[in-house]
């Protein structure tokens, strides 16, 4: 497959770089184009979990990019229900072939340790992230805690 | 394939697949030991394959509410077998039953809808070595749903069989009653089997709907996957055959049926064991109304109670969605067609010819008496093949030929078509033209190639060009490389004049009925041989009153045009999400006779053509590229397909060697869920793409992502269409010309295009905009289109006016961007509507840049 040698490299960059916020990266060796991973946020409120994200890669990759979703549910504005995201780096119009996915996961970490509430998926969240940050960081807190899966130990 | 349809239409038998709705819903289970069981439950109609339900662990009072959708005939029957679930040892039976079909739609009288079943489970039981007794170990309750079938079908002594005691109607055991229908309304599932047929052509066999035992692995690549061949057939009695379906986060659980597994490769695929096939898509449960039905040759499709319609495709919410779409337009359509135009078919600018078959030309005009030296019946001249003139042999299928007179002509053998113009240089010299030339003028060429002026007013010859101001230079009042309006006008004019010439004497009746349309328009125009669709066309809709004086068959392009597009046929798709551009469907290959309904469809759009008749959709630019044989650029992808270009445009932009793109000349896309490999060149897999190549990489992979997966329709197409109109004639035209004959003008609202139109980098008020608009209300309406068209893509406005403006991202409306330095020519990008203008200096140069850019399609705006 055409895309399957460029994303084993990059498999192999990012498992060797050991990034400390994308971890936990499962990738079943028969099927290259879906990738897992763990989110783990720096900052609050989300620094109390981790986040599971997969990432399809379509057979045209790199012509085409790639789609994030998240499968941990997060109380986020940019990131809705269905753990749909909107990162403008895989959107149609700023996509490039060179983009890697290293640089992909870390403007998701970006966006996840600080929401973008200019361009909200949830507009309700976004609106609360700006009018009432305390009850804010209180409700993302306490769903962090609920759902989200455990920050790797070490 | 009418064969195929016709014996579906027979009444129900017995043995006809229905599905049926089963809820298995909860169990009571009678204690008998000290550790209460794991209980799940086994499904199979007539002992064939096991289904099961989930396990749930430690309870004597499972609740399962899982939803099957069973096959079954009207004789069937059901086996119940509930299980506890060990995970060290064998599973026990904890109990079974069966139900029987034929008795329950006895009963009530061919129906099963909202049915409450209660079931005793038994279980043999040894007792102190003597003989095993039955007894009752757990009850069970079910919900069964969607079954009616004709009462009298069920009149027949395999149904009744024994006699009904009024105690057990249902057999020992078992009680069902009619639970009454809560709020949601009943799904429609009238089962009247006669009025359905599968889709046109016969049912699906290349995405992977193997019959069992045949190699059924993964829907593709079948030969290798041995292994899993015969693990595809479901194993009776295996509670393993469900081990795989694990349902990963996130997913909607499989419909049921239903089965997620591996290949030897690891690859996800899944069966349907409802219509034992596989595919690499992952399902969505149908939605209501929807059923699985096979036919007489064992092939799958699905009928649409809703709409009373078959498809061989599994529906999907976005498949729906489209076909919602294209229900939707169709009340417009008629009223669409009304309104299309183009100039009146002229007067042959030539007498006519007599045709090809070597009868008298019916409809041949005034200036036939000089139609002496056309060219007669192709045996009443002498043969000269072999006459070497410099150009190259001439193209398959064509005999150059002299007169008695000595005047040359050309015979298309494939066409049964003859013409004066030599096929290799056709349309050439047009474009040289400036002007029409004056009625009742010809220009021929000596044997030598000179060019020589033919005034059949007075039947006399000359070299003198008859134009006044001829031959005027290249450049016109704005700049602009040539009158385009009149060589339009004049090309459409030697169109028709070959069509004229050629067309045959007599009509043909094409009988339809409007229900359906599309089948019997295939069936009578492939039943036609190709030369006969020129004589003049007969429509009548059956049961309609009243002569095609043109009306009818008018009517009846548009209808038939707009119908091809049913998504339900699966034959185009639009491109690029927008509503107005047609193309091939890589996926098309669902219906097995694709290539047929291609062709079909290559002689109908020839037929419009060559009776001036218009569709209701039009195709997009690359595929009007494509018929006109000419080269597809990069530029052409971003009209399809503006992601893929926008790479492709980096790809060439940027110095590729330091970035890691990790390419190399072969390539892969997805057609149904499958991935296709394609190498760009004999051991592409091994070459990397790199700075010094990257030049070749662009045009094998621009060539490949234009014509992948389209290739075999595009050809059946060609095919078609030539055999109706010789390719070779539609040489006088570009892409753009060849879709406003196609589909024809319409008035244009400029008010309603001003008022939906935005702006960026200029306001309402910038001068620059008042001068496109000035611009835009001097022009006659044919040139609106081409605006029109290059800004957009298409000549067509959307029924709803400007407001109503798609791109590929959704709606879209006409934009109109400040862009670059006034030497710059106008650019569009046909996928946003936009069009870039750049700050020009005056009225004066916006005309002629813009003139230019809309007149000039070859080599103008591409990179």
């Amino acid at each position: 497959m055409a895309a399957t040698r460029r994303l084993q490299k990059e498999l192999n960059d990012i498992r060797q770089s050991g990034l400390k916020s994308f971890r936990d990266i499962q990738v079943d060796e028969s099927n290259i184009l879906t990738w897992q991973g763990l989110i783990v946020p720096d900052n609050a409120p989300y620094n109390k979990g981790a986040f599971r994200i997969e990432i399809n890669y379509p057979a045209e990759y790199p012509f085409k990019p790639p789609k994030i979703s998240f499968k941990t549910k997060i109380y986020h504005p940019n990131i809705d229900e269905k753990g749909q995201v909107c990162l403008p780096i895989i959107s149609a119009e700023n996509w490039k072939p060179a983009t890697k996915t290293d640089q992909v996961i870390q403007a998701l970490v970006a966006l996840v340790n600080d929401p973008e509430p200019e361009h909200p998926l949830r507009a309700e969240l976004a609106e609360e992230f700006l009018k009432d940050r305390k009850k804010f960081s209180k409700n993302a807190e306490e769903f962090t805690k609920k759902h989200s899966e455990k920050r790797p130990s070490d | 394939m009418s064969e195929d349809s016709q014996t579906l239409t027979a009444p129900i038998s017995l043995t006809t697949y229905h599905q049926l709705s089963l809820t298995v819903e909860s169990a009571n289970i009678r204690a008998s030991g000290l550790f209460k069981p794991n209980p799940y439950l086994q499904v199979a109609v007539n002992d064939n394959v096991f289904r099961r339900t989930e396990v749930i662990k430690n309870t004597l009072h499972p609740k399962w509410k899982e939803e099957f959708t069973l096959l079954v005939t009207p004789l069937s029957n059901i086996v119940f077998r509930l299980a506890d679930h060990h995970s060290f040892r064998k599973d026990n039976i904890l109990g079974e039953n069966k139900l029987n079909i034929p008795k329950v739609l006895l009963y009530f009288n061919g129906k099963i809808e909202n049915l409450e079943v209660t079931i005793d489970l038994m279980k043999s039981v040894s007792q102190d070595n003597a003989l095993n007794t039955e007894v009752k170990s757990a009850e069970l309750v079910i919900l069964l749903d969607g079954l009616k079938l004709d009462p009298a079908t069920l009149n027949h002594p395999e149904v009744v069989g024994e006699p009904l005691t009024s105690r057990t109607p249902f057999g020992e055991g078992i009680r069902a009653r009619v639970r009454l229908r809560n709020t949601e309304a009943p799904v429609q599932t009238q089962v009247r089997l006669p009025s359905f047929r599968p889709p046109p052509g016969p049912p699906p066999i290349s995405n992977g709907a193997l019959p069992f035992g045949e190699s059924g692995a993964g829907p593709s690549r079948v030969e290798t996957d041995t292994n899993t061949q015969s693990n595809v057939t479901p194993q009776p009695q295996s509670g393993s055959s469900t081990q795989a379906q694990t349902t990963s986060a996130g997913e909607d659980p499989l419909p049921p049926g239903w089965e997620m597994r591996y290949d030897v490769y690891g690859r996800r695929y899944y069966v349907d064991h409802n219509t034992r096939s596989t595919s690499w898509e992952r399902p969505q449960p149908l939605p209501s109304g929807w059923e699985v039905r096979r036919d007489a040759r064992g092939r799958v499709y699905y009928v649409d109670h809703n709409t009373r319609t078959t498809t061989w495709q599994r529906p999907d919410t976005e498949r729906l969605a489209r076909f919602q779409v294209w229900r939707g337009e169709r009340r417009h359509v008629v009223a669409q067609g009304n309104q299309r135009f183009l100039y009146p078919q002229p007067q042959p600018p030539h007498p006519p010819t007599q045709d090809a078959e070597g009868g008298s030309s019916g409809a041949v005009g005034s200036a036939s008496t000089s139609s002496a030296s056309n060219p007669g019946a192709p045996n009443s001249a002498g043969s000269t093949a072999g006459v070497d003139d410099g150009l190259g042999a001439l193209p398959a299928g064509w005999e150059r030929r002299v007169q008695p007179d000595g005047r040359v002509y050309y015979v298309n053998h494939k066409n049964r078509t003859t013409q004066w113009e030599d096929p290799r240089t056709q349309g050439q010299e047009i474009s040289a033209l400036e002007e029409a030339l004056p009625p009742g003028w010809e220009i021929r060429f000596t044997e030598d190639g000179t060019r020589y002026f033919v005034d059949h007013n007075t039947r006399t010859t000359t070299f003198q060009d008859p134009r006044p101001g001829a031959p005027k230079g290249p450049q016109g009042a704005y700049g602009v490389p040539r009158a385009y309006e009149r060589s339009f006008r004049w090309k459409l004019s030697q169109f028709r004049y070959l069509c004229q010439s050629n067309a045959l004497p007599s009509h043909i009746k094409i009988t339809l009925s409007r229900q359906t349309l599309f089948e019997d328009s295939y069936h009578q125009i492939m039943r036609l041989p190709a030369y006969e669709l020129r004589r003049r066309l007969y429509i009548i809709f059956r049961g309609e009153e009243g002569l095609d004086y043109g009306g009818v068959s008018r009517e009846w392009f548009f209808l038939l045009s707009h119908e091809v597009l049913n998504p339900m046929y699966c034959l185009f798709e639009y491109a690029n999400k927008n509503n107005y551009s047609l193309q091939i469907n890589p996926a098309s290959y669902v219906n097995p006779d694709h290539l047929l309904y291609f062709k079909f469809i290559g002689r109908f759009i020839a037929m419009a053509l060559y009776h001036g008749r218009f569709i209701y959709s039009g195709f997009t630019m690359p595929f009007y590229k494509r018929m006109l044989n000419k080269k597809l650029t990069m530029k052409d992808i971003e009209s399809i397909d503006p992601e893929f270009f926008n790479s492709l445009v980096w790809i060439k932009d940027n110095n590729i060697d330091e970035c890691g793109l990790e390419m190399w000349f072969s390539v892969d896309f997805e057609v149904l869920g499958q991935v296709i490999h394609h190498e760009l060149k004999p051991s592409g897999d091994k070459e990397r793409v790199t700075e010094a190549n990257k030049e070749q990489y662009l045009q094998l992979v621009t060539q490949w992502r234009m014509t992948r997966g389209i290739e075999e329709q595009t050809s059946a197409f060609l095919d078609g269409f030539n055999e109706v109109v010789p390719l070779e004639w539609l040489k006088y035209f570009d892409e753009r010309e060849l879709e406003l004959m196609l589909c024809g003008m319409q008035e244009v609202d400029v008010d309603d295009w001003q008022r939906n139109t935005i702006y960026r980098h200029y306001t309402r008020t910038s001068k620059q905009v008042a001068w496109f608009w000035q611009f835009v209300r001097q022009m006659d309406n044919e040139k609106r289109a081409r605006l029109l068209q290059f800004v957009t893509g298409t000549c067509r406005v959307p029924v709803g006016g400007f407001a109503e403006l798609m791109g590929s991202n959704g709606p879209q409306r006409f934009c109109i961007e400040k862009v670059g330095k006034d030497t710059w020519l106008p650019r569009s990008h046909t996928c946003f509507n936009r069009l870039d203008l750049p700050p020009y200096k005056s009225y004066e140069q916006l005309c002629e840049k813009l003139n230019y850019a809309i007149e000039e399609t070859e080599g103008f705006g591409q990179e």
